[in-house]
């Protein structure tokens, strides 16, 4: 808890103070969530009302659910909110992250027998890594594919890098879908899943599936180290250059940017970040399995990435909670609730489509920056000005030169 | 010589720079070294199995004809105002699915008799009007205010069409897949022992027809000249008089309705619709509108078919990777051609005067 | 003024073709150290493709670039604007959103060497580096004259500071030659004259060589040490103002064959 506060603040006080009000502000809200979910929930004088509102409308599996979203959207805002270039197979981290851990933390290959600083007796069969080893070996995967598919798709134009980001989007998945009998090898155990994953090490005590006060601090420490990583890669070098890149790709090379190799740095630092995400879900639901692996989850944290202003670690931090947590509880409990109260059967669930594909039309359209514009935005202009100039660079109509 | 005539010359003789020409013969190598490849494994089927092959074969090259129509929608677009419309693919799923309800539903037509087939070509135009006019909405509503926008908004705006069309698709048909009665017969008729379905006949008298109107509306009609001006120079069409909006939305109806007929002739080949229809089959069709080069009409038809032959193939035949990788084989193609040759079999590799 | 011997830039048959068109055909041109020297042509002349082929946008059918004793022909941009060539544009391109410090900060990406690791862990190189950076830019912000709007986003500069903030930014480069292309548009008399002034200064304060292309006559003549005139892809000229200014087949160019001839409408 210490070193958390510790770490929190040193990098507050070195970043401008719209930085360190957001910063402690939701660390004040995650203080107060654990608080909540560690100790008042479980305590038997809670009042049952204030326990069912709770267990409906904010349920612990939500909260670590859309911690996992925040992290994966932190990654997907380096790649489309710094750099401007747009990925529609996000997924594909997620889905090898989760992968790792399944590989890397369970009997799944019990043909072999590595142990890694495990949490489980060295008579398991099976690869069995420790937890923290498996997040940087997950990472490293990821940040691996992110290079071998952005060489030779990042120099292609904005339309075609989207439909190609799908394409690997899409192939990935389905690699790990077919992939219970690849050439005889088991890759992925195909639509079954691979299960029971071995516990997180923790020092004090070993987290299993249900731990879930325990793997919200988790969660919220790997959240706050890709804040940490997004912030401080914006404020050096890098961080420029793919502004710089955003704005006016050309102008950029000219100034001596690398192009190639400064877009593939925001696909790698993207893909170390789903690749993160994807072991913590696959830890949160204790498996990793083939079929939750698609095309939506790639447009799930696009849309958070717009809500919450493409390129504002705050804003996007906003936009994956409030739309997860519609995704996983507001809509199911507000269906429950309004189908209760006034005997109707509407299916509320099924209205994820239709919320999604509102929140992309309508930000793009209305309020391009995003709920939280960057503050730099915010700073330049007028108050209330609706006009074109609220929009970051890159999505700002470019007075008829050419557009990327 | 004069300079004119040292400029004819140059211009006769030009071939590229060293990189262009070296590039050309890389992408000349490869393609015949696939080309090569490919043939081998089509022998080895052939001679595996004739019977299935060609029947196998006709499948896909239908499949390719209704692919055809979709990629059309999507190359006109693109052709246009160099948008990829992704909701393309969900307009042909809803387009199916009008066309199911208006054949069983509305006019309870189940039976393969003159009622039937009258209702079918009504069905035709129905679906055609009503993707064409749902269109028209779209761009007007939702793409229209982006036209000088950098292209990361209108395609994410896009992707959010698609979501809104496939939520539709899902409260209209349900979660899961739907069976539909067909109005075409279904019968089979032999050719040289190999089996043909006697709607596969009736898709080409329905989709030879309409691209070729294609072809017509585009190359004969003031419209079409308009359509290929303002793709040409949308600023330049402007000032000549054109109607630009018209224009672009008259493209949109076309590309639309196109995906109607589509939607009709799934539906009615297969009896099958799903709210995710659109997604997969929209891929496909946009990988083949890629393949045969975008923005290229011929392109994009031979590319469908190509396309429709491959992954036919591909599902269908003893020795290939099976139906489970037929995804993957599509989108490995899109990518490979999107890396090395972007401008596709038949369009041209530009090199842009900055 | 004799120009150097020593040449910084040495562009030798350059052709470029796109598709049939010819638009620069054997044009062959230097740059000497420390020169300051202009390259005009009427509109269409093939000025800005050959300028282009110069910074590595374009690669040339034919003919070759040497930069000192390197050649840079087919070096990408980045690496071309890395090695000391910098260049402005014609249409101020600046990063609107970026602070007129941190344009120069970009500039200077290619010679700072902090990486990934050190940028997220703030090492003390990388912020010595991040603060030597600051200060040079700074310091070119002042010599070109906007210091006070260092912190200033970019697009809320006057635009006259915004050409300023342009050539600072290139000068971030720390090139040895700076490429102005079309840098007075926009400028009335008054404005040129300044700039001109500013040319020179940046010249000897920061021991860069010149390239100029202009269409502006009065600030060409009164800056160049050596003029070069395009016409239709072909160098037609090449010398000193006073060569330029009575050189026939550059007026021909300009004003159209009759009108070199007297004969006027």
């Amino acid at each position: 808890m210490a070193t958390r506060a510790a770490r929190k603040a040193k990098k507050a006080n070195r970043t401008p103070a719209s930085h360190r009000t957001w910063a402690l502000g939701y660390l004040a809200l995650a203080a107060v969530m654990f608080v909540v979910y560690q100790y008042a929930l479980p305590w038997e004088g809670l009042p049952l009302p204030i326990y069912d509102f709770l267990q409906l409308w904010l349920p612990p599996t939500s909260i670590n659910e859309a911690l996992v979203y925040v992290i994966c959207a932190l990654g997907l805002n380096v790649v489309v909110g710094y750099a401007g270039l747009l990925d529609l197979g996000y997924v594909a981290f997620w889905a090898i992250g989760g992968y790792s851990a399944g590989w890397f933390m369970s009997n799944f290959f019990e043909q072999w027998n590595v142990h890694g600083l495990a949490s489980v007796a060295a008579t398991e069969p099976g690869i069995h890594i420790n937890f923290w080893l498996v997040l940087v070996i997950g990472g490293v995967i990821c940040a691996f594919f992110g290079v071998v598919i952005g060489a030779p798709t990042l120099r292609l134009k904005s339309d075609y890098l989207a439909l190609v980001t799908l394409g690997f989007g899409e192939i990935i998945p389905q690699i790990f879908f077919n992939g219970e009998d690849i050439n005889g090898f088991n890759l992925s155990n195909g639509t079954k899943g691979i299960t029971r994953l071995d516990p997180i090490p923790t020092g004090v005590k070993d987290l299993g599936p249900f731990d879930f006060g325990s793997k919200f601090v988790i969660f919220v420490l790997l959240a706050a180290l890709m804040v940490f990583i997004s912030l401080q890669l914006r404020r050096g070098r890098l961080g420029r250059a793919w502004l710089a890149i955003r704005e006016d790709e050309l102008a950029a090379s000219m100034m001596g940017v690398p192009l190639m190799r400064t877009k593939l740095a925001s696909y790698a630092v993207g893909a170390v970040a789903g690749g993160i995400g994807g072991v913590a879900f696959a830890t949160h639901v204790d498996g990793v399995y083939a079929e939750r692996f698609n095309f939506s989850i790639s447009i799930f944290l696009l849309a958070m990435v717009v809500l919450g202003g493409m390129g504002n670690v705050w804003g996007v931090i906003l936009g994956a909670f409030i739309l997860s947590w519609i995704n996983s509880t507001g809509l199911p409990a507000l269906g429950d609730t309004f189908n209760t109260q006034f005997g109707t059967n509407i299916d509320f669930p099924s209205f994820t489509f239709l919320l999604f594909g509102l929140v992309l039309i309508l930000m793009i359209l209305f309020k391009r920056e995003g709920l939280i514009p960057e503050s730099r935005l915010r700073m330049v202009l007028h108050e209330g000005d609706a006009d074109e100039e609220l929009k970051p660079a890159h999505l700002k109509p470019a007075d008829g030169e050419d557009n990327k | 010589m004069t300079q004119a005539a040292v400029e004819k010359v140059a211009v006769r003789q030009y071939k590229g720079t060293p990189g262009q020409i070296r590039r050309r013969r890389i992408e000349l190598t490869a393609g015949v070294v696939l080309g090569s490849l490919a043939m081998v494994w089509i022998v080895i089927n052939i001679i595996n199995s004739p019977t299935q092959f060609a029947q196998v074969f006709i499948l896909g090259f239908r499949n390719g004809l209704l692919y055809a129509l979709i990629a059309l929608g999507y190359t006109l677009v693109y052709g246009i105002i160099e948008l990829i419309n992704f909701a393309h693919g969900d307009l042909f799923m809803l387009g199916a699915l009008f066309s199911s309800y208006f054949i069983t539903v509305w006019l309870g037509q189940e039976k393969s008799n003159l009622a039937g087939w009258l209702t079918f070509l009504a069905a035709l135009i129905a679906a055609m009007a009503f993707c064409g006019g749902l269109n028209i909405l779209i761009e007007r509503f939702a793409y229209r205010r982006l036209r000088r926008a950098p292209k990361i908004a209108p395609l994410i705006t896009a992707v959010g069409v698609s979501f809104i069309l496939q939520f539709v698709g899902i409260k209209w048909n349900g979660s899961t897949p739907r069976n539909w009665p067909k109005v075409l017969p279904q019968s089979e008729f032999t050719v040289l022992g190999v089996s043909v379905a006697w709607n596969t006949v009736i898709l080409l008298f329905v989709a030879v027809p309409l691209l070729l109107l294609l072809t017509w509306v585009v190359t004969k009609t003031r419209q079409g000249k308009a359509m290929r001006a303002t793709a040409q120079d949308q600023d330049a069409a402007r000032l000549m008089g054109i109607d630009v909006n018209r224009t672009i939305s008259f493209t949109f109806a076309i590309g639309g309705a196109l995906a109607g007929a589509a939607g009709l002739l799934y539906q009615q080949t297969t009896g099958t619709t799903n709210y995710n229809l659109g997604f997969q089959l929209g891929l496909i069709a946009f990988t083949s509108a890629v393949l045969g080069g975008i923005g290229n009409l011929n392109g994009a038809v031979l590319g469908a078919v190509l396309i429709g032959i491959i992954q036919g193939l591909n599902d269908g035949l003893p020795i290939a990777l099976g139906q489970k990788w037929s995804q993957t084989v599509v989108f490995t193609i899109l990518i490979l051609i999107m890396v090395f040759k972007p401008a596709g079999l038949l369009g041209k590799s530009t090199t842009e005067k900055v | 003024m004799t120009l150097s011997n020593e040449l910084v830039l040495d562009a030798s048959n350059i052709s470029v073709q796109f598709g049939g068109l010819l638009a620069v055909n054997d044009v062959s041109f230097n740059i000497p150290k420390k020169s300051v020297v202009s390259l005009i042509g009427p509109n269409g002349a093939g000025k800005t493709t050959f300028f282009n082929v110069l910074t590595g946008l374009y690669k040339p059918s034919e003919g070759k670039v040497m930069f000192g004793d390197r050649e840079i022909t087919d070096l990408p941009p980045h690496k071309i604007a890395s090695i000391g060539l910098a260049r402005t544009f014609q249409n101020i391109r600046l990063f609107g959103l970026m602070t007129a410090e941190e344009n120069l900060l970009v500039a200077m990406h290619s010679h700072l060497k902090s990486g990934i690791a050190s940028t997220i862990l703030r090492t003390p190189r990388q912020r010595k580096e991040e603060k030597e950076a600051l200060d040079s830019a700074r310091e070119i912000l002042d010599f070109v004259g906007i210091g006070k709007w260092a912190s200033e986003y970019a697009r809320n500069l006057s635009y006259g500071d915004q050409r300023r903030l342009e050539v600072a930014r290139a000068l971030a480069l720390k090139p040895e030659i700076l490429l102005l292309d079309e840098p007075t548009a926009g400028m009335n008399p008054q404005e040129s004259g300044v700039f001109v002034d500013f040319v020179h200064r940046v010249r000897d304060a920061r021991d860069v060589a010149i390239l100029l292309i202009e269409h502006d006559m009065s600030v060409v003549m009164s800056v160049s040490e050596r003029i070069t005139v395009l016409d239709r892809g072909e160098k037609i000229a090449e010398g000193s103002p006073e060569e330029i200014r009575s050189n026939q087949r550059v007026i021909e160019a300009y004003l159209g064959k009759a009108a070199s001839e007297g004969r006027g409408k």
